[in-house]
């Protein structure tokens, strides 16, 4: 289990993290929402015991990260935004040599490599270079390294940066992946669509502070306690706004377009029904109909301003 | 419970440097640029040896000792600089900061690596000094030996002087200029100085040179034919510091700053510390 309690970092007169608290189980994909400097990076170093907090601080499975670093490094594998990889080593040298620095039983190592070198897809790889690597390979490789010593918590600060579609889905996958396998994952990212498919808890931090956390359906349920439906007819789109203005559930009918129409709604399902027929009923020719969902893109620019530390 | 020999050498996972420094350093398949200067040492090395050997006896072995500690100061930060720095720049630094590795053992290994591969071209030195050593032979096992040593523990000092600088540099060409800055002033610049202002002090020309490994090879070499001539010398010609003062004390005194500039350089690691110290002044970004 990950505590994060009251993390906050100063630089000087700035606060770059503002006593940022939450808790993760094991299992939890968390994604960590931002926009640049609203602090996610700053939030992962401390966790990753790279940077000292000013205040409060973080305990992963008891041992806590100012107290005990050396426990917590053991236990986290860490994937930087930026990183580099060393270019005179080969693919295999180098997951040796981190799982040496990890204290992996040197012969558990060839094992251990093969096997991560598999969840990553770089079996083919193992004898070249890592300088011949694509940067979508290279970037799976850091993530390969992270799992050498089988981590209970992966902090990837941007991990899909630079990668094309299809290197972005297999990532995804193997997110999940590590998921199912126990393992805390926290992500940070602003391909917020992408976040949402895999990640069950999220957080929304802006300058430093954290504005909404929670399960991701939660946080939109909680932000957008009403729904919108809309609806496409054939004709007298008018006469159906009046109509539905008056069943049950229904807040508020407003035109959108020609012969469109947008519900505000707050009923549960049989009432959602009951809308759809008073419409079919009225011979109005219901061409569409749907919920026009909130999503954690919206959620997002609810919560946020932009402004940044 | 580790001891100190098996956590920062024997059991130190930083040792895969070695077969980093050999492989990009003493190998053909690196860089044009390391292939070229690879293959024209190699080139120099073939002539230092057949000179030596046509030179039959003409050539004592310690201007070769000397010739190879002048090849140190130039290979060893041309190799360190970028050890520490230079994992900075490339963003490979964070990746060992988070790993359970202390910083004693980053540094330890990065040193052993610039040690092995300049072991090496010290080893393929040897060759034509022992040739000119038995052509020659005036020169003691004893003094040879003397003299390999000081060339091999001012290799060391410059080794950790580039470490001491790669780590307190924020970019690698930084630590490289700085280490070639200070060994220019220290060796040559401020000796040239301070003997043209006491011109003619024969006793401050002495001390100011004393650490010089250059004069101290110098001298075990002339010590030697002092020592030999020493019934017709006179007492105004003998040195004010004594030929035996050459040599070991040298070895000693490389030996101890090398390993403070190890320790200080490991000491200079602080991640958090660092993280804030190279933020530039007017970054707001968090």
């Amino acid at each position: 289990m990950l505590e994060v309690k009251n993390l906050r970092k100063e630089y000087g007169g700035l606060t770059a993290v503002k006593g940022v608290s939450f808790t993760l189980q094991p299992g939890d994909i968390f994604g960590f929402i931002g926009s640049n400097g609203a602090g996610k990076t700053t939030t992962i170093r401390m966790i990753s015991t790279l940077l000292e907090p000013t205040s409060g601080t973080a305990i992963l499975n008891g041992h806590d990260i100012k107290k005990d670093p050396m426990a917590v490094r053991r236990s986290i594998g860490y994937m930087p935004d930026f990183f580099g990889l060393y270019d005179d080593v080969k693919v295999w040298e180098y997951l040796d040599f981190f799982a040496a620095i990890y204290e992996v039983p040197p012969r558990d190592r060839p094992a251990i490599i093969d096997n991560v070198l598999e969840l990553t897809d770089l079996t083919v790889k193992k004898d070249a270079f890592v300088q011949s690597l694509s940067r979508g390979m290279q970037q799976r490789l850091c993530l390969a390294r992270c799992l050498v010593h089988d981590p209970a918590l992966l902090l990837l600060d941007e991990p899909a940066s630079g990668l094309d579609p299809r290197a972005r889905a297999e990532l995804k996958e193997l997110i999940i992946e590590l998921g199912r396998m126990g393992k805390i994952v926290i992500v940070s990212s602003h391909i917020l669509p992408e976040l949402a498919d895999f990640c069950n808890t999220v957080g929304i931090i802006e300058r430093g502070e954290m504005l909404a956390f929670g399960d991701v359906n939660q946080i939109v349920r909680d932000l957008h306690p009403t729904r919108a439906l809309e609806t496409k007819l054939l004709r007298d789109a008018e006469v159906a706004a009046q109509i539905v203005a008056s069943l049950p559930g229904v807040l508020g009918a407003t035109m959108k377009g020609e012969n469109g129409l947008r519900i505000e709604f707050n009923g549960d399902a049989e009432a959602q029904a009951e809308v759809v027929r008073a419409l079919v009923q009225g011979g109005h020719g219901v061409l569409d109909f749907r919920e026009d969902q909130a999503d954690l893109e919206d959620v997002f620019l609810k919560l946020t301003t932009g402004a940044v530390n | 419970m580790k001891t100190i020999v098996e956590s920062l050498i024997l059991e130190n996972p930083m040792r895969i440097e070695v077969a980093r420094f050999r492989r990009r350093f003493l190998g053909f398949g690196g860089s044009s640029v390391n292939n070229a200067v690879l293959a024209l040492i190699l080139l120099c090395y073939t002539g230092i040896v057949m000179m030596v050997v046509n030179m039959r006896g003409d050539l004592p072995p310690i201007p070769i000792i000397m010739f190879q500690t002048g090849l140190f100061c130039f290979f060893g930060p041309a190799m360190l600089h970028g050890a520490i720095a230079g994992e900075r720049e490339r963003r490979s630094w964070d990746l060992l900061l988070v790993a359970p590795i202390s910083k004693a053992q980053i540094v330890a290994g990065k040193f052993m690596g610039a040690m092995a591969a300049l072991g090496i071209g010290a080893a393929a030195m040897a060759l034509p000094t022992i040739i000119a050593a038995i052509a020659y032979g005036k020169t003691t096992l004893y003094d040879l030996v003397l003299a390999e040593a000081v060339s091999l523990t001012f290799c060391m000092l410059v080794c950790s002087w580039t470490l001491f600088m790669s780590a307190r540099a924020k970019r690698p060409f930084m630590a490289l200029g700085a280490t070639f800055g200070t060994l220019a002033l220290g060796l040559a610049v401020i000796p040239a100085l301070l003997v043209s202002i006491v011109s003619g002090d024969r006793i401050t020309t002495e001390m100011v040179g004393y650490l010089n490994p250059f004069v101290a090879l110098a001298t075990i070499t002339s010590a030697h034919d002092t020592m030999m001539n020493a019934a017709t010398s006179n007492f105004e010609n003998m040195p004010f510091i004594p030929g035996a003062l050459y040599g070991l004390p040298h070895v000693l005194i490389y030996l101890g700053f090398a390993a403070g500039l190890l320790l200080y350089a490991e000491k200079t690691l602080h991640f958090a510390e660092n993280e804030v110290k190279f933020l530039p002044q007017n970054h707001h970004d968090a």
